[in-house]
């Protein structure tokens, strides 16, 4: 570039007037081809000097809000690249506050002409010539020229003709430079918020099986959502539930939104209490949180077992809970997360009785119907209400079909999130014992198992079964976990669930590792291991967890008899 | 639990009875052994065995392992139907040889 220059300031060639017209055109065509705006600048540089027979020349053009002209581009003994002038400073800011094309034809005459570049440099200017660069009504900035590269020339009123001309083109294709740069700026962050979108989808439960009592639906409004749901089941059989609604719709409200979620999923596997789990969640949020934003939202739990439903509802829109034809609101008790930390979340308690749970985000109830009046909490009663008795995400797909009219644009991000309601089967509690974790209580644990089985009505045969399978996963908790101390102690609980009978063993040792129980390759002949071999062929199912706390572990056991 | 030594035809004849689980299958293992350390050919008789646990059928399987090492018979005899559903869920009644009574496992060896 600088040897081009270089040649360029050497020629000293002088063109005729149709030579400059030939060569405009020139030069208009192949700026309407450049759309990089560093290319450009270079390009129309060139041609000035060329054309102009300038010493050198400069492109400034008008940043920060207009308030500063910065070099861009230039060509000449001094490189002034980076330059900042005031908007209104030297010559050429006396060209772009005029939008006129100014003659200097000797700066030593001129009050407006800047000294200081000449006194840092030691470049003398005697003549400017200065066109602005117009798009439509606006300025956006200069072309200036220094010094004929005659000394004895100076620039005349042909040479403001001939710049002008080129000053046009160079601001039309500087614009559309600038334009085709904001364009491809605009992809990237497309792509961005895209594979912010696919991140936000992958923190939202993956869709389970029919039986599965919970199911949600999220629409974004934009590419990403301050709109959450999430539900999983527990180790210990609870289901874990939430739907919130971060304040805003933008990206940092998809960022607040994932830290929420993902510190909700992390901490219910262990914290069963909702109003506990919302409280050190919000403690957490609020020490890092944005001023000024909050979340609103329903968080609790199911337990098929008791047919009990806790929740606490911070801040957020009333539940909805469906029930032979009828609705009742569950209402904020509590303020929504990330306003103050230390608040507590008081908890409600639902037993289940059937009917259905709806949790939905304030962009379903003002959805705007066909009149543009918003959804509120009756129109949504009254969807609930006239939805066919299909399957839980029908249902909700249903009623989202309803409020998503096509052509219509959405305001808010959309959330919906039902819970089945229907009671689990009676629990009978047949036997709950403590004992001492040591081999000698074996014996009487044995004997309380199958007298309480065989009172079942499991055959003798079943019963012995059952019984070793009880006496195998103590023996576990004595040798493995306990590891030998024969101080702790050993809970033994025994449920009968609709002719299944539940055998649920605690101990208090340090968590172990659960990776570990696993029965071993039975073809292999070795004394040790077959405790849990005997516990899966007995068993039709089986689960092992840490308490909460990592207060001991849980062995659950089941059987289905006749 | 209780256990009874004696010979027979040969072999040492291990008789257990009673409940064979964790408070008293390191005692088993230890009688199992002792006989094989000795240098003879063993028999258990489980025919008043009423309930056996994993941990009991380790030291059956530790028995029949050091006795193949050391080139020794071993064997089961009598063994009661709760023990047999046991063995079976461990896959061990087709491992281990399993006879009725101790001379049906003599005219067995021929």
């Amino acid at each position: 570039m600088n040897s081009k220059k270089r040649t360029i300031l050497f020629d000293n060639r002088q063109y005729t007037l149709e030579e400059k017209l030939a060569h405009l055109a020139e030069v208009t065509q192949s700026f309407a081809a450049s759309l990089n705006i560093q290319q450009t600048l270079q390009n129309a540089i060139q041609q000035m000097l060329v054309y102009m027979d300038a010493e050198a020349a400069s492109i400034f053009l008008l940043e920060n809000n207009d308030s500063e002209l910065v070099c861009r581009e230039c060509a000449g003994p001094v490189n002034i690249t980076g330059l900042r002038l005031k908007a209104d400073q030297g010559i050429v800011g006396k060209t772009v506050i005029t939008r006129a094309c100014q003659l200097v034809r000797d700066v030593s005459k001129d009050p407006n002409f800047s000294q200081s570049v000449d006194k840092n440099t030691g470049f003398i200017t005697k003549s400017i010539l200065c066109a602005p660069l117009l798009v439509k009504d606006s300025c956006i900035g200069a072309l200036e020229l220094i010094n004929k590269k005659n000394p004895h020339d100076l620039f005349d009123r042909k040479d403001e003709h001939l710049l002008l001309a080129l000053a046009s083109a160079s601001a039309l294709a500087i614009h559309n430079a600038t334009m085709a740069t904001a364009l491809v700026e605009q992809e990237r962050m497309r792509k961005e918020l895209e594979l912010a979108r696919e991140i936000q989808l992958a923190l939202l439960p993956s869709t389970v099986g029919k039986e599965f009592p919970v199911a949600g639906v999220n629409f974004p409004a934009r590419e990403v959502s301050g709109d959450f749901y999430d539900f999983f089941r527990r180790a210990d059989g609870k289901i874990y539930f939430n739907l919130a609604d971060v304040s805003g719709k933008g990206m940092n409200s998809a960022l607040l939104m994932t830290k929420a979620s993902s510190l909700l999923h992390h901490l219910a596997r262990t914290v069963t209490d909702p109003g506990e789990l919302l409280s050190r969640v919000n403690d957490e949020l609020c020490e890092t949180v944005t001023r000024g934003m909050f979340i609103t939202i329903v968080s609790g739990f199911i337990d098929q077992e008791q047919s009990t439903i806790t929740l606490a509802n911070a801040g957020h829109q009333p539940l909805l809970y469906h029930h032979d034809g009828r609705f009742e609101e569950i209402p904020a008790q509590g303020p929504p997360l990330c306003i103050l930390p230390s608040m507590s979340f008081p908890v409600t308690t639902l037993p289940m009785q059937g009917g259905s749970l709806y949790l939905y985000t304030d962009g379903v109830t003002e959805s705007l119907d066909e009149n543009d009046r918003p959804l509120d909490i009756a129109g949504l009663m009254h969807l609930i209400q006239s939805n066919p008795q299909t399957g839980a995400t029908r249902r909700l797909e249903n009623i989202v079909t309803r409020i998503r009219r096509p052509g219509v644009n959405q305001r808010d991000d959309i959330t919906l999130m039902v819970i089945d309601c229907t009671p689990g089967a009676v629990m009978n509690h047949l036997l709950k014992q403590h004992y001492q974790a040591r081999p000698d209580q074996l014996v009487q644990i044995r004997n309380q198992v199958r007298q309480t089985v065989e009172q079942c009505g499991c055959t003798p045969t079943l019963a012995e079964k059952l019984v070793l399978a009880v006496n195998e996963a103590c023996m576990n908790v004595i040798q493995h976990a306990y590891r030998g101390d024969h101080t702790g102690e050993i809970t033994l609980e025994i449920l009968n669930n609709d002719n299944k009978l539940l055998f649920r063993i605690e101990d208090h040792a340090p968590p172990i590792n659960l990776s570990a129980v696993r029965p071993r390759d039975i073809n292999e002949l070795r004394p040790g291991g077959l405790g849990t071999h005997f516990i899966r062929e007995i068993m039709d199912d089986f689960r092992i967890g840490h308490l909460e706390g990592d207060a001991g572990n849980y062995l659950e056991m089941a059987k289905k008899i006749n | 639990m209780e256990s009874r030594t004696r010979t027979e035809g040969g072999y040492t004849v291990v008789e257990l009875e009673g409940e064979v689980d964790l408070s008293c299958s390191p005692e088993v293992r230890k009688v199992i052994l002792e006989v094989l350390k000795a240098g003879q050919h063993l028999l258990v008789d489980l025919s008043a065995v009423s309930y056996i646990d994993s941990s009991g059928v380790a030291s059956l399987v530790e028995g029949y392992q050091v006795a193949k090492r050391k080139k020794l018979k071993f064997g089961l005899v009598g063994v009661s139907q709760s023990a047999l559903g046991v063995l079976v869920l461990a896959r061990l009644d087709k491992i281990f040889p399993i006879h009725a009574t101790v001379q049906e496992r003599i005219r067995a060896d021929g």
